[in-house]
């Protein structure tokens, strides 16, 4: 938990310091939703092997489903966010409990997940009265509150993010999160010694799929207008898994140094257009063949050895 | 309706053919090659380079073949050897995001150095009669490639030597090594035969439609999507998904729309897995 108060200390002096400068907020506040994503993916992924492709889809389906709540029905803005989330959380419940009960692998819960996503990508561009297809929609309600501010926005996502590390720790140091790891041990260890395996791996997918429900729905009301892309496979998940692997899978704060260390490359990167694909195709590459651990853990076996 | 389904064969043929490669690699060592779509895409622009150098059709296709060949050997000897090295399950994973990352690598590449470029060959001629309906040419000579080649497939899995030593490396990885057979060499082998086959695929769809630098991610997905319906490992059961796939795919589009047919492939492969993860024709691991 002290880890993560110094987190929130540190990321809360960011605006101090980047000002009042409109550009350099909204990438901070990019940077927080991404760091939210990656935490996500780690409940869902990092701690129970359950390679959900669809991270970017499932917080889309928080952002239009809340926008449509908000906009079209007229619903108060919480109202549409938790309800948008609830349901994101149940899909995501669904795609895990379909995985525990069929013994689904990783191979086939990635396809059917990354099926997901592509569906529902589809969908967007096909059902273009309630999303604007790929013209995007302008989401009206938000407009009025804090959630468009520069710094009351970083402050809001800021406390998002706070709110998932700590519930990620207070996971891990549960008796579910002993549980969790484990199973990602040995699986059939931890169902001899009486762990219930299935129970705890469609709990993380609850957690993980409500999270991202969340921050997708925040996010849209946040902008003000939404496209497929803002969701898309290849913008959002592609990307959490880079943070991901570069900070290290099943830590604590390698999301955030991840999402950090991403926002501010991705935005020196900006002037070299296609070869920044090459360059994240590299990076995954070298990372996963090299540092599989990630900065993280690498970094706190160094510091281990220098005080020993 | 029959020139519809017509059309749905010739389609799901070339499905077939590119579901075909990517069930032998993952049937041989467990990689799920994503960047397999991107390999087609290789053999289409090196083609589609060729042919606007002016070097006559044939040659122009033979050479973006054995182009996608050569990447296909690059990648196996520089990434594949380390992933095989792992056990199966890291392998599995490990090859995913491998293969995720290189496919990132061929596409920023390409499509920063040729961001307009696609392939589309030409096969002149009229159309041809068949049961009644017009054919073009093109979709002809497509599909009796795809035919050969995969009939060539069956052939070399039953009758041949090494295509028999490639089957017992499916079956019994540890038991083929006790009789002499060296199942990194036959991997390697898989993995080329396997971007030969997306060269192949792009060749062949060039002749009916478009192959544009963009297409690999779109590929890619498709062989996914054949490949679970098959049945992962299964070479028959590919050509009987891309098919039926195919079928579906011109039919459905045909009468409802493209973007719902989309969400219906992807359906056809997420089920598959849910309800009969074997696929069609594979085999209960």
């Amino acid at each position: 938990m002290r880890a993560i108060l110094a987190t929130g200390a540190l990321l809360s002096l960011v605006p101090l310091w980047l000002g009042d400068s409109r550009f350099l907020m909204g990438l901070a506040i990019g940077g927080l939703v991404f760091a939210a994503y990656a935490v996500a993916f780690n409940v869902i992924f990092g701690e129970t092997k359950q390679l959900f492709l669809c991270v970017g889809a499932l917080a889309g389906v928080g952002g239009y489903l809340s926008a449509n709540f908000a906009d079209r029905a007229g619903w108060p803005l919480p109202a549409s966010v938790v309800a948008a989330a609830l349901i994101a959380t149940g899909l995501g419940g669904l795609f895990s409990w379909v995985a525990v009960r069929r013994s689904l692998d990783v191979i086939f819960t990635g396809i059917v997940t990354l099926a997901f996503s592509l569906s529902y990508a589809n969908l967007l561009l096909g059902q273009r009265t309630f999303t604007g297809g790929e013209n995007g929609l302008a989401v009206a309600s938000g407009s009025e509150t804090a959630i468009r501010g520069h710094a009351s926005a970083y402050y809001l996502f800021l406390a998002v993010l706070l709110t998932y590390l700590a519930v990620y720790r207070l996971l891990q140091r549960s008796h579910v999160g002993w549980a969790f790891r484990s199973l990602r041990d040995d699986e059939q260890a931890a169902e001899l010694a009486g762990v219930n395996v299935s129970r705890y791996r469609i709990q993380a997918g609850l957690i993980g799929s409500a999270m991202l429900g969340l921050a997708g729905a925040l996010l849209a009301h946040h902008e003000g207008f939404i496209t497929p892309s803002t969701y898309a496979f290849g913008h959002v998940d592609v990307r959490v898994l880079v943070m991901l692997a570069f900070g290290g899978i099943g830590t604590l704060l390698g999301p955030v140094l991840g999402a950090a260390v991403f926002t501010i490359t991705d935005e020196l990167l900006v002037g070299v257009g296609q070869l920044r694909e090459v360059a994240y195709g590299l990076l995954v590459i070298v990372l996963f063949l090299f540092f599989r651990r990630g900065a993280i853990p690498a970094l706190t076996s160094r510091l281990r050895r220098l005080r020993a | 309706m029959t020139a519809v389904v017509l059309d749905g064969i010739v389609l799901g043929l070339q499905f077939g053919l590119l579901g075909v490669g990517l069930t032998l690699v993952y049937g041989l060592g467990g990689v799920l090659n994503l960047a397999h779509g991107q390999l087609a895409v290789v053999a289409a622009i090196a083609a589609a380079l060729a042919l606007g150098a002016g070097v006559p059709a044939g040659v122009a296709a033979l050479g973006g073949v054995l182009m996608a060949g050569l990447v296909g050997l690059i990648l196996d000897a520089s990434l594949m050897r380390s992933v095989y090295r792992q056990p199966t399950e890291g392998r599995v994973l490990l090859g995913l995001l491998l293969t995720l990352g290189v496919s990132f690598v061929i596409a920023g590449f390409l499509v920063w150095q040729f961001p307009i470029e696609a392939l589309s060959l030409n096969i002149g001629g009229g159309a041809v009669e068949l049961l009644g309906v017009r054919m073009r040419r093109g979709s002809l000579l497509a599909s009796a490639i795809a035919l050969v080649a995969g009939g060539a497939l069956l052939a070399f899995f039953r009758l041949s030597t090494l295509g028999r030593a490639v089957r017992s490396v499916i079956q019994d990885e540890e038991g083929a090594k006790l009789v002499g057979i060296n199942p990194a060499s036959i991997r390697t082998f898989i993995f080329v035969l396997s971007a030969i086959l997306a060269g192949l695929v792009a060749i062949t769809r060039s002749m009916t439609s478009p192959v544009p630098v963009t297409a690999g991610i779109d590929l890619t997905i498709l062989a996914l999507v054949v490949t679970v319906v098959g049945g992962l490992g299964s070479v028959p059961g590919a050509f009987v998904a891309g098919i039926l796939l195919g079928i579906v795919n011109t039919v459905s589009s045909f009468y409802i729309g493209q973007y719902i047919t989309s969400i219906v492939l992807l359906a056809a492969a997420a089920l598959t897995i849910v309800l009969r993860p074997s696929g069609l024709l594979g085999q209960r691991p």
